[in-house]
């Protein structure tokens, strides 16, 4: 909300600066977001009075003015605005004036005649105001030769406030000034409120029948004839422009005007326009429809409350108006309405519709039901004042359940308890006097009445929250709570991924975070058969965007995505990983909530090492990703892992494996189909990976059982054999472990080759055997017996020995 | 003999001194000091001298003798230093050459920030809880004391999947789900870090983002402990001299509320861009919790009180490691997560 400083000061008087005023209600919790100035005009321009008026001598559609600029002594201002009569008070811009968006103003020649100064248009000024071909005719109280900024008060400062939505009653000026006297000790003046009445009385001409008094617990109408529908003085329309409102009419002006000083809505019908002399609060029917303000047709059903007149709706209740009965220039009777509505029924109105309006905030965060009536007399005398109209006599006023104050019972011990405090009785009984709290002690405890424009105080506690602002959030001590010691519950869940991140990060791969939700496209892209379960997942009702409208089911599409933009920046090698979960439905769709499972993702490309003048440079891929995991798997003390060839959808076929630890499948790794690349526009091969975090953290084992260091030395053959490409590495260590008997400690490939001198379709293992015995040293005869044993069991399986 | 002598100490002086390697000077060890070598003949041949004649021989002899041995010495010890040092020039690297590359990882700034300020809570004996980030309506909002058709929901626009489930706002279900299981034991602390959402998305907000939450539960807890709290907070994350300050606020859940400045670490509260000219910036909301929260969670507010806070993970990495676009966050562009250490 935009409140106008030398506006508020009409309701209370301020010794402070607009920036002190603003520090004081932020530190009280309104917080104030900004303090703007509202327009800064040259000094140059000034207020002057038309005393002549002649045509151009040489342009017929040109006059010439004789302005007063204050000291009486008039020049001359050649002007083209059809608008301007002798007696009039006009912005003049005197030589030198700088004007927005226009160089300084020079005295000079039009069509041979002087001008010494320029009239201004509201445009020209960088206001909103008058009509933008036209001079802007200033109100005629303004002091001629006064400097313009001074007397429209356009210096004004302006306090952008950030309310919360516990505060309602500073949705209105009036109800700032409460908080302010709070503050300063100052005190409230309210505006006059009381309109002339004429000897008719509107309850002759108008009946209001209030079907829901639960949805609209009061309705007030006043009838005001005879009035003329025009412009609004331009006070008031800059008063409303400070305020970020838009001037439209004297009668709209008025309503809106004391809106901002109440905190009330209001809103005039024309009443020549209703029908039947009757106003009826009522439920919508599903046959009716309304045309609101802004020319939208609203099609209606029970659950929406309408004002209607005897033929059918006129306005949404506490919402908009409607267009049948919009206040027009013709218009001659108003229907003043000031009401309460239910803020739950405003508020799904004005959601349904989506039509948030200055009235329906208010509604629905509660508006005082004290000052409907006062609000209405408010609006009613300015009408009378600046619209020429007749009030009639007599507000009707449905209002079966008046509100009653709430009372809370406090316990000033309570306060300072829950403070950390100790303030004195005396002082809480003063603090929750000056924010207008009435107080009657009962024993140890404070029966505390609160007034009606705070509806967000219920409880003690609310009390003790009013109390510490008051007193100030500044004073309260800083102490630290005491208390038995917890057992350190950390968690092994948490750690564990920390020793993620830190053995990932030491093998060089970076961390991403991606959004959990993702484009169903991404998760296509994987090409996974029909029936997979992670198509089935759980979409958004209402996303940002398709980009970002289901969640995930596997870290994959994040990890493609963010592969892809890499590339886009020419990163052509990159290490990546990420913690995160994955959502997966019991049931689509949701009745339930989903498992949230921990996942780890890897991916890579490029080269690793990259080529540098130390080391060549490897590919980064299958056996780069394999060896992060391998290292990870060991840090976490994970023994009985197995990769196991496997074919996935979206992997490579011949490049992809299972993941087994102990027998049960912990994720898999992978070089990425060729043809699932290529719809992300890979420009070269990615490995990819994604392992099930919570079986990695389920089994880890962090402490070893240290094994006695060997008592005897081992002895180390070598061994190399060319084998067809098909016998994996993996069986051959198993062979050898298998016909080493026992003796075999280690077994480890130093060499793999193919090409040149092995033939086609094999290739070239070699290995380091590590021969031990625990209880003693291994003889010659002995090692070389297993070897040779080694040996005759791989030449069985038709590897040739390379000696 | 006394010619002799000095004829061979000529000779000798000059084939040391013109001795080339380590090998040379072994063969003139043996041509003069051998079983067979000149000065050893000389030597043996001191007994042919007449009796008068050999003090004055057999010293001169052995001065020669000396003399030669340190020659030797000598010239041994400088073609040894010469040829350390033509071995040193020989092994010479250039040690301007960079090392070889260990590239390490880089953990996302977001994690950094998230370990650090759980570690700072751990520390002052917080425990760390986790909740479900697809969350039931009652734990996201309505046992935080926010009904249905409450505008306080405006504050916190959200991700639906069904009328009862969505996304959660904020980490603050969490509380309830750990007093629930807890109650009616004490003391509760806990931090809880985690991934929520928002249906937000601009330059100062994104639809998914990171909050820590806290929550103290015991007998006597009060505000004063509430702003100790998070004034150690602040001097562990920020720096020790960082001063905070409490603005009331609203958050349902809480009662009183605070919202929570620091120092402009930028500066230090003299007014800049970054903090509005203000001195300040706001880094955390924060409050006692609202009686009504611990009685639906099974706590008597009679009994005890509780402070709770909450902070988004975001603002902090972005005011410490001077940040301007949150986007940058969540691009995982390898050229900003590269920047961090």
């Amino acid at each position: 909300m935009r409140i106008a400083y030398s506006w508020l000061k009409e309701y209370i008087d301020l010794e402070l600066s607009p920036e002190e005023l603003a520090e004081k209600l932020t530190l009280a919790g309104v917080e104030v977001e900004a303090v703007e100035q509202f327009a800064e005009i040259s000094d140059r321009v000034v207020v002057g009075e038309i005393i002549t008026l002649k045509p151009h001598p040489h342009n017929s559609r040109l006059l010439v003015a004789g302005v007063d600029p204050g000291d009486g002594s008039p020049l001359q201002i050649v002007c083209g605005a059809p608008n301007i009569a002798a007696g009039q008070k006009v912005p003049l811009a005197l030589p030198g004036a700088v004007l927005p968006g226009r160089g300084c103003l020079e005295a000079l020649e039009i069509e041979r005649v002087f001008s010494e100064g320029m009239l201004c248009s509201g445009k020209e000024l960088g206001l909103e105001l008058g009509s933008p071909d036209g001079v802007l005719i200033l109100d005629p109280p303004a002091k001629t030769g006064s400097p313009l900024s001074e007397a429209l008060e356009l210096n004004d400062h302006i306090l952008i406030l950030d309310l919360t939505p516990n505060r309602a009653d500073c949705l209105g000026l009036l109800g700032i000034a409460y908080e302010v006297a709070a503050l300063t000790g100052a005190a409230v003046k309210h505006p006059p409120a009381e309109p002339p009445e004429a000897p008719e009385c509107t309850a002759a001409l108008l009946r209001v029948d209030v079907q829901e008094p639960l949805l609209c617990p009061r309705y007030t109408a006043r009838v005001i004839e005879d009035l003329t529908v025009g412009s609004s003085p331009l006070w008031l329309q800059l008063r409303l422009l400070k305020s970020g409102l838009r001037p439209i009419n004297n009668v709209v002006d008025i309503t809106n005007y004391v809106m901002w000083e109440y905190g009330q809505p209001l809103h005039a019908f024309d009443f020549n326009l209703t029908r039947g002399g009757e106003i009826i609060v009522r439920r919508g029917r599903s046959d009716e429809t309304l045309v609101t303000l802004d020319g939208d047709e609203r099609v209606l059903d029970e659950e929406v409350l309408v004002i209607a007149d005897a033929a059918g709706p006129v306005a949404l209740g506490g919402v908009m108006g409607g267009e049948s009965t919009e206040i027009n220039p013709s218009t001659r009777s108003v229907l003043l309405e000031a009401a309460l509505f239910n803020p739950v029924s405003v508020r799904r109105t004005a959601r349904r519709y989506h039509i948030p309006s200055e009235a329906s905030q208010r509604f629905e965060r509660g508006v005082n039901p004290a000052w409907v009536a006062e609000a209405s007399g408010r609006a009613a005398l300015m009408i009378s004042e600046l619209a020429g109209g007749r009030v009639l006599r007599g507000l009707i006023d449905s209002y079966p359940a008046p509100v009653q104050p709430r009372r809370v019972m406090v316990r000033p011990y309570r306060i300072n308890e829950i403070l950390g405090l100790k303030i004195p009785s005396a002082e809480v009984s003063d603090i929750l006097s000056r924010l207008g709290f009435t107080i009657k002690p009962e024993g140890r405890r404070l029966e505390v009445t609160v007034p009606l424009r705070r509806n967000d105080i219920f409880l003690e506690e609310d009390i003790v929250e009013e109390v510490a602002r008051l007193y100030g959030y500044d004073k309260i001590p800083a102490t630290l709570p005491r208390g038995e010691l917890l057992e350190s519950r950390e968690e092994l869940p948490e750690r564990l991924q920390g020793l993620v991140r830190e053995t990932l990060t030491a093998c060089g791969f970076n961390e991403i975070i991606t959004y959990s939700f993702i484009n169903p496209t991404s998760l296509r892209s994987l090409g996974l058969p029909e029936g997979d379960p992670r198509l089935e997942a759980i979409p958004l009702r209402n996303p940002l965007s398709e980009e970002q409208s289901i969640m995930r089911t596997t870290l994959l599409p994040g990890l493609l995505k963010t592969l892809q933009d890499n590339f886009y920046h020419r990163e052509m090698n990159q290490l990546l990983f990420e913690v995160g979960a994955a959502y997966l439905p019991r049931q689509l769709p949701l009745e339930e909530l989903p498992d949230e499972k921990l996942r780890l993702s890897l991916g890579a490309t490029g080269e690793l090492p990259v080529a540098n003048w130390y080391t060549a440079s490897r590919p980064a891929g299958f056996f780069v990703v394999k060896g992060a995991i391998e290292a990870l798997l060991k840090r976490f003390g994970i023994n009985r892992v197995e990769y196991l060839p496997a074919e996935l959808p979206f992997n490579h076929p011949t490049r992809s494996a299972v993941i087994r630890i102990a027998g049960e499948e912990a994720g898999f790794l992978g070089e990425l189909r060729p043809q699932v690349a290529e719809k992300w526009d890979y420009p070269q091969p990615v490995t990819v990976a994604e392992l099930d975090l919570e079986m990695l953290i389920a089994r880890a084992n962090l402490v070893p059982r240290v094994t006695p260091l060997p008592k005897y030395p081992a002895g180390l053959r070598d061994i190399a054999v060319v084998v067809p490409r098909a016998l994996s590495a993996g069986e051959l260590k198993r062979l050898i472990y298998e016909a080493g008997g026992g003796l075999v400690e280690q077994v480890t490939l130093f060499d793999l080759y193919e090409g040149a001198q092995i033939p086609p379709g094999m290739r070239s293992l070699a290995f380091t055997i590590t021969y031990r015995h625990p209880d003693r040293t291994l003889t010659e005869a002995e090692i070389n017996a297993a070897q040779a044993r080694i040996e005759a069991a791989l030449s069985k399986l038709g590897a040739a020995l390379r000696r | 003999m006394l010619k002799k002598i000095a004829e061979l100490e000529e000779k000798a002086s000059r084939e040391i001194e013109e001795a080339k390697n380590m090998e040379e000077i072994k063969a003139l060890k043996v041509r003069y000091f051998g079983k067979k070598g000149a000065l050893t003949a000389l030597l043996r041949r001191m007994g042919e001298l007449a009796p008068e004649q050999r003090p004055l021989a057999g010293k001169k002899a052995h001065d020669l003798r000396n003399k030669l041995e340190e020659l030797l010495d000598r010239k041994e010890e400088k073609l040894r230093e010469a040829a350390l040092a033509a071995r040193w020039e020989e092994e010479r690297i250039d040690v301007t050459l960079p090392g070889a590359p260990f590239n390490l990882g880089r953990k996302h700034p977001l994690t950094m920030v998230l370990e650090e300020i759980t570690g700072i809570f751990t520390g002052l004996g917080f425990q760390v809880a986790r909740g479900p980030e697809i969350e039931s309506d009652y734990y996201n909002f309505e046992a935080l004391n926010i009904p249905p058709d409450h505008p306080a929901r405006d504050m916190q626009d959200s991700f639906y999947f069904s009328p009862k489930i969505l996304l959660r706002t904020h980490t603050s279900p969490v509380q309830i789900r750990t007093m629930e299981l807890q109650a009616p034991r004490l003391p509760v602390r806990i931090i809880v870090p985690g991934k929520v959402y928002r249906r937000d998305d601009d330059a100062t907000h994104s639809p998914m983002f990171h909050q820590v939450e806290g929550l103290a539960v015991d007998r006597g807890v009060t505000f004063a402990d509430l702003k100790g709290t998070l004034l150690l907070f602040a001097r562990e994350m920020f720096d020790q001299g960082q001063r905070i300050r409490l603005r009331p606020s609203f958050f349902p859940f809480t009662e009183p509320s605070a919202e929570v400045d620091i120092a402009c670490i930028i500066c230090r509260g003299e007014g800049c861009r970054v903090c509005g000219q203000s001195g300040w910036l706001e880094i955390l909301g924060c409050g006692m919790v609202h009686p009504r929260v611990l009685e639906v969670s099974g706590y008597d507010p009679e009994d005890v009180t509780g402070f709770a806070f909450g902070m988004g993970v975001e603002r902090i990495a972005m005011l410490k490691y001077g940040i301007d676009d949150l986007r940058l966050l969540f691009s995982n562009d390898l050229r900003f997560l590269r920047q961090f250490r």
